[in-house]
């Protein structure tokens, strides 16, 4: 039986990702990457029914992983301010950390993979910050509000300054690198604009 | 995942009408647990979980359906 070295399993979820974010789903074949990664297609026809299932696979474990690191040391006990504070820190790490990754998931979003795996991110986001959020408006932290409308102040802002900072330009092509700095005076201004007003 | 049992091949069975004709006979196979075609690769893959079945005995089966089909080597 073919042992299943973690190292190989680790180099083959990183080359598809890059794949993917280089060539679209589209330009990614399960050739290419075996290719890629100098093993052989049987090799990972093994381990992966077919392309769809080699991508849906990767990028459920790559959620999950995303999960832990987002989610992990997030106490939904929080104020509301302290705890989105902890959300911006986690989810700012994570893209910083893995740009190859958060670019994949960016290909995700708009197809045909998105369901699947969405479906798997959300239902342990919702659980965890469907507490924090319910405590949050009970205790007049900030309003109840639809969930587009919360996101697009409470995190959009971070997601716009992560963009600029990949791209290494901001608007009109100005030069742009993300700094503590203006990642926090960003976040004071949302929660700012997030507090009830008395 | 016993990975003896996985038998793999390249196949020329790309459209739905090809697989449905290999359906047939696979489908219906009794030791035949599971299996795929990777109507996305250039070399359809096809992949069948046997634990009984040898790589030739599928050869014959899907060349009877009139496809191409050779064992994938590694």
């Amino acid at each position: 039986m073919r042992v299943r070295n973690e190292e190989k399993v680790q180099l083959v979820k990183q080359k598809a990702m890059e794949m993917v974010v280089s060539d679209g789903f589209e330009g990614f074949s399960v050739n290419k990457l075996a290719r890629a990664c100098g093993i052989s297609v049987a090799t990972l026809y093994i381990y992966y029914k077919d392309k769809d299932d080699l991508i849906t696979e990767i990028a459920l474990e790559e959620a999950k992983r995303m999960g832990e690191i987002t989610l992990g040391d997030f106490d939904p006990e929080l104020s509301f301010a302290e705890g989105l504070r902890k959300q911006w820190e986690n989810r700012s790490r994570y893209i910083l950390e893995n740009p190859v990754a958060s670019a994949f998931f960016e290909q995700l979003r708009t197809s045909t993979y998105q369901d699947k795996v969405m479906e798997c991110i959300i239902c342990d986001f919702k659980a965890k910050m469907g507490t924090f959020m319910q405590k949050a408006i009970k205790n007049k932290e900030v309003d109840a509000m639809p969930l587009e409308v919360y996101w697009s102040v409470a995190y959009a802002p971070l997601y716009s300054l992560l963009r600029f900072h990949h791209e290494g330009r901001s608007l009109g092509g100005k030069p742009f690198v993300l700094n503590e700095d203006i990642m926090w005076r960003t976040f004071d201004l949302v929660v700012k604009a997030l507090t009830p007003s008395k | 995942m016993n990975t003896e049992n996985i038998l793999l091949f390249k196949s020329n069975i790309k459209t739905a009408s090809d697989k449905f004709a290999v359906e047939r006979i696979l489908d219906i196979h009794p030791h035949i647990e599971q299996w795929t075609v990777d109507q996305q690769d250039e070399d359809c893959i096809l992949r069948v979980i046997s634990p009984r079945l040898t790589h030739n005995h599928v050869i014959d089966m899907v060349r009877g359906c009139g496809y191409h089909c050779e064992e994938l080597k590694d």
